[in-house]
């Protein structure tokens, strides 16, 4: 992308974040899992 | 041209500022007493871990739980606080100034802080506190450990009246403005701080000194430990968020990139600060006497940290794919290649940010009503916590001094410095994951922590764990190793490296960015807000734990505490 810096209206140009919300998909598909394997252990015990 | 120069003055004359040689010195103290402080501790924890192994034994009689309290003292108490406070004063420092007052009463916090710590110390040097860095009643400590707390506390708070008196002075001068993003974070911590300490100085001054002078004959235990999770949960956040202010706000300038958004970070501290004191509770899910509603309504508002918590790791996505994609990088995970791996000013906090996804999931879990009893009480717990604090905080500190000292002695980071720097977080990266994860695992397999070395009588379950127990030695040995090599790293960066004029990174936000609200500067709101939740979360355990109390606790000065 461009690099001087303009100006541009603000909202006309939304930044791109796909790679941001898949990263933070993945931790928190993390935390889901570490709770429900320790959740599984509870059980069996 | 005329409007581009008052853009760069609104920009670039009010901060950063520079740090005068006087000042520099008063930062360098509470950093160099952190550093020592690491290095005590650190070796420490090399003992520990040899002596868990089952292959070293303690020579002249030492024993395991002074050094412990060492351990847990020296390194979450006073390697924390001193580094937490120095590079506080420098932010403040940098954005809004400090003046020859302010500059002095800095001063007397230190030695106060100082003085303190010093008498703490050497209760603990003579086996006269061996009460663990919890202090729980019913061990007792020498009067002299209690004292020295007190002084350690009321030292900080002093600290905390500068920040806040910084601000306060900088806000006059520039009405209507909007404060700068660090101190803005710094005097949010400083509150934080401040209303958790209240908990732990009531308890100290109230129970603890009164109790080891002879005055009081008991002492009320589960209010005294309610007290103490009303500070030590907070303090876990104080030691967390000076590592979010670099995060938000110096990791991008280190990056080649901009502020995500400074309003997100703003609301952020403000949700750390209004969810950090009132949950408390979930470090004692075990404990008789405490109604299970009251656990409940705490455990809720512990969950609450989610929200800041993942709008933090959201926003550090965000800036390195930003700026990623700014440089040209596409693709889904293109953007994470341009990162500067091999500048560790950025390296060890982006490796301090890893561990936090398995410390917050860990954390998460340890919060929760039943799997807190698979993990109570074991050495879990303590892997868990070396992730977060001494891996997470630590290691975003420690890519904090790489600039921070030289900037503050007038020298430079040298390549030869960063290239170990570099190799130092490596060591640290493998020894924690060695050590921490054969922690989870013993813990889940039922080892408990805060224990020397022990067969118990060879129980089958035991034997379970000794593999795991030296696996922790391993790492905490390679752990030690990259100990010695931060120190003299540190003693390179302070006295001998080449003189010159090393940059404090500060980011700035983007030129179109959204204006921040002004109602993110709304002080009495956030503190009003935060004493009503504490108010509804803890009055009514506390009146119940007062009413109902069992008679108090004689004190027990031995098997350890004070003999
Ligand atoms: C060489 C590096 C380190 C090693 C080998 C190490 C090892 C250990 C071990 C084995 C324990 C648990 C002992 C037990 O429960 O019986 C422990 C506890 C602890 N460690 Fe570390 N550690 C290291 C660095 C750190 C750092 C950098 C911090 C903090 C910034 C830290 C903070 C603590 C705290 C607060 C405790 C709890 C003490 C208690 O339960 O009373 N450690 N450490
Ligand atoms: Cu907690």
């Amino acid at each position: 992308m461009m690099k001087k810096k303009t100006l541009p209206n603000s909202s006309s140009q939304e930044p791109n974040l796909k790679g941001t919300i898949i990263s933070v998909s993945i931790v928190g598909f993390i935390i889901v899992a570490s709770w429900f394997a320790v959740f599984g252990l509870f059980l069996s015990r | 041209m005329a409007i581009e120069k008052l853009l760069k003055y609104e920009q670039d004359s009010r901060f950063p500022l520079t740090l005068s040689k006087s000042e520099s010195r008063l930062y360098m103290s509470f950093i160099s007493f952190a550093f020592i402080a690491l290095f005590v501790g650190g070796l420490m924890g090399l003992l520990q871990v040899l002596v868990r192994s089952g292959y070293y034994t303690l020579p002249a009689g030492i024993d395991y739980y002074q050094v412990l309290t060492v351990h847990g003292v020296v390194l979450g108490l006073v390697l924390t606080t001193y580094f937490i406070i120095g590079f506080q004063y420098t932010l403040m420092g940098k954005t809004v100034g400090i003046s020859d007052t302010q500059y002095r009463v800095a001063w007397l916090g230190f030695w106060v802080m100082t003085l303190g710590t010093v008498m703490a110390a050497i209760t603990i040097l003579y086996g006269k506190a061996s009460v663990l860095y919890t202090f729980y009643a019913p061990l007792q400590a020498h009067p002299a450990f209690y004292i020295g707390l007190a002084l350690v506390i009321i030292g900080s708070w002093i600290a905390c009246f500068v920040n806040w008196r910084q601000l306060y002075v900088w806000k006059k001068k520039h009405p209507g403005e909007k404060s700068p993003l660090l101190a803005f974070m710094v005097v949010i911590n400083m509150i934080m701080w401040f209303i958790a300490t209240l908990g732990v100085a009531a308890s100290v001054l109230l129970q603890f000194i009164p109790w080891s002078l002879g005055y009081a004959a008991t002492i009320d235990v589960l209010l005294s430990r309610t007290l103490f999770w009303y500070f030590g949960h907070p303090l876990v956040y104080f030691w967390l968020l000076p590592a979010y202010m670099a995060w938000y706000a110096i990791i991008p300038k280190i990056i080649g990139g901009k502020i995500f958004s400074d309003s997100l970070a703003r609301l952020s501290f403000v949700l750390f600060l209004f969810f950090s004191i009132p949950v408390g509770l979930h470090h004692q899910l075990t404990e008789p006497g405490v109604q299970t509603t009251w656990k409940f309504v705490q455990i809720i508002l512990t969950f609450m940290v989610v929200v800041p918590s993942l709008m933090t790791a959201f926003s550090m996505f965000a800036t390195f794919e930003i700026s990623g994609r700014r440089k040209g990088f596409g693709g889904l995970f293109g953007w994470f290649v341009h990162l500067p791996w091999k500048d560790v000013r950025f390296l060890a906090p982006f490796v301090g940010m890893l561990a936090f996804i398995p410390g917050g999931a860990g954390g998460l879990i340890n919060a929760s009503y039943q799997l807190n009893s698979v993990i109570h009480n074991t050495i879990w717990v303590t892997g868990h916590f070396h992730l977060t604090v001494a891996t997470t905080v630590i290691l975003t500190f420690f890519g904090i001094t790489y600039w921070l000292v030289p900037h503050l002695t007038g020298r430079k980071l040298t390549p030869s410095v960063n290239r170990l720097g570099i190799i130092q977080t490596i060591f640290w990266a493998i020894g924690m994951t060695i050590m921490s994860a054969a922690m989870h695992i013993q813990g889940l397999l039922g080892g408990p922590r805060r224990s020397s070395f022990s067969e118990y009588n060879g129980s089958e379950q035991v034997a379970e764990w000794g593999a795991y127990q030296v696996a922790q030695a391993i790492g905490g040995t390679i752990l030690f190793i990259g100990i010695v090599l931060m120190i003299y790293i540190f003693i390179k960066l302070a006295f001998f490296s080449p003189k010159g004029n090393e940059e404090f990174p500060i980011a700035e936000e983007e030129k179109d960015a959204e204006p921040t609200p002004m109602w993110l500067e709304k002080w009495k709101l956030w503190v009003a807000i935060t004493i009503a939740l504490i108010l509804f979360a803890y009055t009514i355990p506390i009146m119940d734990i007062i009413q109902h109390a069992p008679p108090g606790s004689a004190p027990f000065a031995w098997p350890i505490g004070n003999n």
